[in-house]
């Protein structure tokens, strides 16, 4: 296993790589990200709602536009550039090399992601305090499970003509349990509330990532391969 | 006893929408037989 | 084609069939004392949402076999059954609501069987719609595929989510619809109904199927 392993993080660490020089997908969805957050804090009246009821809400409908935003230029990117064919054609695992682009996307998304944090409690004066590790570890958990299914339609989106609309269509649809179980624990962690309370949702999490990755490693051969 | 309450008008709507949706869709089916030149 | 016309006289017989099921329904079924008459929507819109179900897991069994088997009529039968499911899925979304606002004094609430519903349909269209986008059929049966076991396996998780949070969120419930244990002549005419449902779903699904192959021959007929 450790082959496929150092295979995957190799293919990750060159798709990371070319991104960084290039720019374009994580510019892209943190200025998407910044956007959406100016928005919502003009949407709403401050006096009516506390920053703190909505936050959870705000911060999870962000994260899940700017990781389509993500998903897609990373790989319309790749496209542009054929990378992807090389590596087909040598005998590089499927598995690897889901695990790769799996990777990198998370990379991707979770960059975005901790941009938008911190964006986050400026425009919104949202004390995160003591709930930080806990939102950090929640945001793992929920970024895994849209990014992997995400990974596999976005590969099967960039071969139609309207990508952009294609992703959100299919993909939306799947980011629902990962999103309910995400909102569900961060408004929980900024309550402080106790740890039993977020123990169901953090188990539907983690199960569907667990289902899903396995899943998705599984089905990538059909997405690339003849 | 309560009354019992006076919905027959939703039901009466159920109850057609259901097969004009149903029968909708069958007609377009034949019709686009037809159209690509079947039977 | 003979596929075709079979399934055309199915649906129609099925359909005949129906207006058998309304007669039940509407003069040999009592009426419900806390629903009234609307009760009566549940003999149509039950047995639709398990057509729409039905339709549904083909769709995804047919993917996971297509994958293994690569048989190009699992995918006619997949993408048939798909389109097949947005109909009925239609029927549950539009006598759903129809039925809620009597009973629950609401057109939507967010409870496992509307949610499933509207994720379904959701799932339907987004198969659909990517195999409209892509036009190498070989390519478009494998997509397909994984977008169909991806949804079966979805389905799940959202049963699930929806569970999670009404056991957390309990919603005040007017009235309770359809108990298990029903009066034997409801019961009667709601099995007669998913006969039909059933039937029905077999002859759109043929009809949709014989369709795909007349569309194929002519395409190769104006290629080769």
């Amino acid at each position: 296993m450790p082959e496929s392993i150092r295979l995957a993080l190799a293919i990750a660490a060159k798709d990371i790589r070319a991104e960084l020089r290039s720019r374009t997908a994580l510019l892209s969805a943190v200025v998407f990200a910044a956007l959406v957050l100016v928005v919502f804090n003009f949407a709403r009246d401050p006096t009516a709602l506390s920053a703190t009821v909505l936050a959870p809400s705000v911060l999870w409908v962000t994260f899940a536009l700017a990781a389509m935003v993500a998903l897609n230029r990373a790989f319309n990117v790749e496209r542009e550039h054929g990378a992807l064919d090389g590596l087909l054609l040598a005998p590089v695992p499927r598995g690897a090399l889901f695990g790769g682009k799996l990777l990198a996307n998370l990379a991707f998304v979770g960059t975005v992601e901790a941009v938008t944090l911190p964006l986050f409690v400026l425009f919104f004066n949202v004390d995160l305090g003591a709930a930080l590790p806990g939102i950090c570890g929640v945001t793992l958990l929920a970024t895994i499970g849209f990014v992997s299914v995400g990974t596999i339609f976005s590969a099967m989106a960039v071969r139609t003509r309207f990508a952009e609309l294609m992703l959100p269509v299919l993909l939306l649809p799947f980011m629902v349990p990962p999103l309910v179980g995400a909102v569900q624990v961060t408004s929980r962690l900024l309550a402080d509330r106790p740890l039993s309370e977020m123990l169901g949702w953090l188990r539907l999490l983690a199960l569907y990532d667990v289902v899903f990755v396995t899943l998705c490693t599984m089905v990538f051969p059909a997405v690339v391969d003849e | 006893m309560a009354d019992v309450p006076q919905n027959g008008g939703y039901m009466i709507a159920a109850y057609i929408v259901t097969p004009v949706i149903l029968v909708g869709y069958l007609v377009g089916l034949w019709l686009r037989v037809k159209k690509a030149g079947g039977s | 084609m003979a596929v075709a016309r079979r399934g055309l006289v199915l649906s129609v017989l099925a359909m005949l069939a129906l207006s058998g099921v309304y007669v039940l329904a509407l003069s040999h079924t009592p009426i419900e004392a806390r629903q009234g008459l609307a009760q009566k929507i549940f003999y149509l819109h039950v047995p639709a949402a398990w057509s729409a179900l039905l339709a549904f897991s083909l769709v995804g069994i047919c993917g996971a076999l297509y994958l293994w088997l690569h048989d190009p009529r699992l995918d006619r039968f997949g993408a048939a059954s798909a389109e097949v499911g947005v109909a009925f899925g239609a029927v549950m979304l539009t006598t759903g609501p129809i039925w809620a606002k009597p009973i629950w004094g609401t057109w939507w609430t967010w409870d496992a069987r509307l949610t499933l519903t509207l994720f379904l349909f959701f799932l339907f269209v987004g198969y659909l719609a990517l195999r409209a986008a892509l036009h190498d059929p070989g390519e478009r049966a494998r997509f397909s595929a994984v977008v169909g076991i991806l949804g079966l396996l979805l389905v799940p998780f959202i049963h699930l989510s929806v569970y999670l949070f009404r056991t957390l969120h309990p919603q005040p419930i007017v009235l309770k619809p359809s108990k298990p244990s029903l009066p034997p002549e409801m019961l009667r005419t709601l099995l007669v109904s998913f006969v039909v449902f059933t039937l029905l779903y077999l002859g759109l699904v043929m009809l949709r199927y014989g369709l795909a192959l007349i569309e194929e021959a002519a395409e190769e007929a104006r290629d080769g």
